[in-house]
């Protein structure tokens, strides 16, 4: 092994060394593992509090008419619903989060490029949140758009929108800086013989998302502005009456929200590039062409945002090519999905946690990228567009694609910082629950779709009746299983078992240094002479 | 946190402050999202709705003017159009006893043309010309002498053309430039426009009503003049200007803009990383 020998254990870890006490240890940090927890904790936060709100959004959906509320508090529900989830859990959530954590650690560096800018980055996000979060309470009640703001509608509700995309514009900036730091980092501080072909994959895809975070976010930051100044100064520039164009508003959101879905999803691609190769114990098959197909998709995937726009009046020609270059991103997606089942042929696999929880993400990702492209094909999205199946599609994708990566994530990655363990057992029972209830949640919504229930309605016929009450129901298995799983997770990060060494047998440069890592991640700056998947190099048996 | 022996280069301490910098400055262009002047007002709707009702403007952009059109000048001579239309050239159909629009036409014109920043004659030339086939060499001299005494700096008499003409050949330019009016006992009814062609009389841009910014008039010249090899600014500012036919003038094109911007720094921030490599890091040496 040519790894230098860092599984020593007498020097501090990152937790007792700092010359800072109590929060501002925290909140003043520059270390990255430190804002990456920091990240951590609140993008869980708000996913649970978003949780609790989607719970009651499919309470109130269990039986037709009023269940426990009414349509307007409906409206404002799903909508905070949405741009909590979006912009404060899944588009933070890995780069801030596991970004933070881990890729310093896999490529070797002490800390990110610019500390300072990222705890920065962090306080950015959090005014943002709590600007979002004011706008619930304050003014004329929570906005009631849809988390996409769609003009007419956003810039004449009485609701308070001006507020809540104003925090949505401060928390894009967050997440520009992330991109900036993490792409500076990836070039610039890679440790000596941590060559290009030997990034771990999750730091491929990190280094895609960061070019769509710097890129396309500037977008949506314009964007917002424009929704604000329209309803405060009345520029007229998305209303047809004053020469402006309603549909700008859609092109301007989609050419940002689009690609911001491969903010959710790439990074989780990645966590699942890391798990599939430890757990089956075998190189992972395709590198080049798993990380080539992590660029290929933040490219394509900026390219084709009109395919929101079907039914919006855009000309045949511009579907037609919208259309096209749809199924041209579904290529990289199954590269990486034939990548990863190849992986796994012939694989010494271990089913424990964080495995479960990647190889149920091929299964959901799986079905949402397909029905993705049902949704692609403009003739099939007509009669598909705006229903229950864009919904059920769309939690396929991001929430049994980038959730489950992100719990196998936290399962898989978090011992790591803690030293110690989770109990095996409940953390697969969770799983069983949350899987379950997974599918009968959002099957469900996909079949109500087929059969013509619109999203974001707060009423419905009395034929949709039963499917819904099976929704909601699942929903409530989907919670069971997540109350578990976060019970069992931090019950067992704070009192479970010792988790020193590298118990799961990874190779790649994480596992090299002690559990938890020191403050400047290893004792002794690391020289890479195999791959991040060379588990014979590494010397793991 | 203690870094030790990690030495940051001064270059790289400074990178952070630039980036936010970067950073606030793109965020602040995106605050102007409105376009740069929105003189679209009401006069000037108010003015086309006028033109609409007097009489009709058939734009025939690209379409070219007939430059063998013989015209008689100031003092009676016939000219050729070609002979006059060698520079971009801003053709302004009017009848010199209007005591009308006419006269704000031109007389906004003479304000414009002060306010242009370009060289008369040798970057542009003005033509107006008469509608009305009973007006003489002599009423074209006499307004020429009023609009040019009117200007406060002096403006070369070659600079901007008062022309005349008979029916035939007043026909054959009005109905080239798409301009259609009617005669109404003395007076005409007839759209108010002032058109741009190019040097080979090509139709490059109506700009319509009395009010004439420099700017529209300084970006239709600019246009006129595509085919020549223009210096850099000009280039830069058709770039940043398109036309907007609902309007009628010309806007900043903030996204076009923007999108250039973004795509530039990321794309030097890119070079940047690429030429800079990978750092060198002075390595820690293992406590005893």
């Amino acid at each position: 092994m040519s790894l230098p020998d860092n599984s020593r254990t007498d020097i501090s870890s990152f937790w007792n060394d700092t010359g800072k006490t109590g929060i501002a240890a925290w909140i003043f940090s520059t270390d990255h593992k430190r804002i990456g927890l920091l990240y951590f904790y609140s993008v869980l936060g708000f996913f649970l509090t978003a949780v609790g709100l989607g719970l009651l959004l499919r309470i109130e959906l269990m039986a037709p008419g009023r269940t426990i509320m009414g349509p307007q508090t409906y409206n404002a529900l799903f909508t905070v619903h949405g741009v909590i989830m979006i912009f404060l859990f899944i588009i933070p959530g890995f780069p801030g989060a596991f970004g933070n954590l881990i890729m310093p650690l896999q490529i070797g560096a002490r800390d990110v490029a610019f500390p300072r800018l990222n705890l920065f980055s962090w306080w950015l996000y959090m005014i943002g949140a709590a600007i979002i979060l004011t706008a619930l309470f304050t003014g004329s009640g929570p906005p009631d758009t849809g988390w996409t703001f769609y003009v007419p509608f956003s810039s004449r509700t009485g609701t308070n929108v001006s507020l809540a995309v104003f925090g949505v514009f401060i928390v894009g900036f967050s997440s520009i800086l992330t991109g900036v730091n993490f792409v500076t980092t990836i070039h610039r501080l890679r440790a000596e013989g941590m060559t290009w072909r030997r990034l771990p994959l999750f730091v491929w895809s990190l280094y895609a998302t960061a070019w769509v975070q710097i890129l396309a976010t500037p977008i949506l930051g314009i964007t917002l502005v424009l929704v604000i100044a329209e309803r405060a100064l009345g520029t007229g520039l998305f209303d047809p009456g004053r020469g402006g164009d309603p549909l700008m508003f859609q092109h301007l959101f989609w050419i940002y929200s689009h690609p911001a879905v491969y903010i959710m999803i790439l990074p989780a691609m990645g966590v699942i590039s890391e798990i599939i190769p430890v757990f089956s114990r075998k190189p992972v098959f395709g590198y080049k062409m798993i990380a080539f197909s992590s660029l290929a998709i933040a490219a394509a995937g900026s390219l084709v945002w009109g395919h929101h726009m079907y039914t919006s009046g855009m000309s045949d020609t511009a579907i037609l090519v919208f259309s096209f270059l749809t199924f041209v991103v579904a290529i990289p997606s199954a590269i990486k999905v034939f990548n990863w089942v190849a992986t796994l042929y012939k694989g010494s696999i271990s089913l424990e946690a964080p495995m479960i929880f990647a190889l149920s993400f091929i299964l959901l990702f799986s079905i949402g990228g397909l029905t993705g492209l049902i949704l692609g094909a403009a003739a099939t999205d007509i009669h598909v567009h705006d229903t229950q199946f864009v919904v059920g599609h769309f939690h396929y994708t991001i929430f049994g694609g980038s959730g489950f990566a992100f719990f196998g994530a936290m399962h898989y990655w978090l011992p790591k910082f803690y030293g110690r363990k989770y109990a095996e057992k409940p953390a697969l029972i969770a799983w069983g629950l949350m899987f379950v209830g997974f599918n009968i949640t959002y099957f469900s919504m996909m079949v109500l779709g087929m059969k013509g229930m619109p999203r974001r309605y707060y009423d419905y016929l009395p034929e949709f009746a039963p499917l819904n009450l099976a929704s909601t129901i699942g929903s409530w298995l989907l919670a069971a299983g997540l109350l578990l799983l976060m019970v069992n997770l931090f019950r067992g990060l704070f009192r479970g078992e010792p988790f020193t060494g590298n118990p799961w047998g990874g190779a790649t440069l994480e596992w090299s240094t002690t559990t938890p890592p020191p403050t400047e991640n290893f004792e002794e700056e690391p020289v890479v002479t195999h791959g991040p998947y060379d588990f014979k190099g590494t010397g793991i048996p | 946190m203690q870094y030790g022996s990690f030495r940051i280069r001064t270059t790289n301490r400074y990178l952070p402050a630039w980036l936010i910098l970067l950073a606030l400055v793109t965020g602040l262009l995106f605050l102007f999202p409105c376009r740069i002047h929105a003189h679209s007002t009401e006069q000037q709707d108010k003015a086309s709705l006028q033109q609409v009702q007097a009489g009709v403007l058939d734009e025939h952009l690209g379409a070219k003017i007939p430059l063998d059109l013989i015209l008689r000048d100031e003092s009676g001579k016939p000219v050729r159009l070609g002979e006059l239309v060698t520079v971009p050239t801003i053709i302004l159909p009017v009848y010199y006893s209007c005591t009308n629009v006419c006269v704000y036409l031109q007389a906004k014109m003479a304000i414009a043309l002060q306010n242009l920043g370009r060289r008369p004659v040798e970057e542009y030339r003005v033509i107006s010309f008469s509608i009305d086939e009973f007006e003489t060499p002599a009423m074209a001299a006499r307004s020429k002498r009023m609009y040019l005494s009117q200007m406060k700096e002096p403006f070369p008499e070659e600079g901007w053309r008062f022309l005349t003409g008979d029916a035939a050949a007043i026909k054959k330019l009005t109905d080239s430039l798409g301009f259609q009016f009617q005669r109404q006992g003395r007076d005409f009814l007839h759209p108010v426009a002032s058109i741009v062609v190019s040097p080979d009389g090509t139709i490059v841009r109506y700009l319509y009503g009395t009010t004439i910014l420099p700017k529209d008039l300084a970006l239709a010249l600019v246009e006129a003049k595509t085919g020549i090899a223009g210096v850099s600014v000009r280039k830069l500012m058709e770039y940043c200007f398109t036309y907007d036919p609902t309007a009628k003038t010309y806007v900043f094109n903030l996204l076009r803009i923007s999108a250039s911007v973004v795509i530039m720094v990321a794309g030097s921030f890119l070079a940047f990383l690429f030429l800079r490599g990978r750092k060198h890091i002075q390595r820690k040496s293992r406590e005893p």
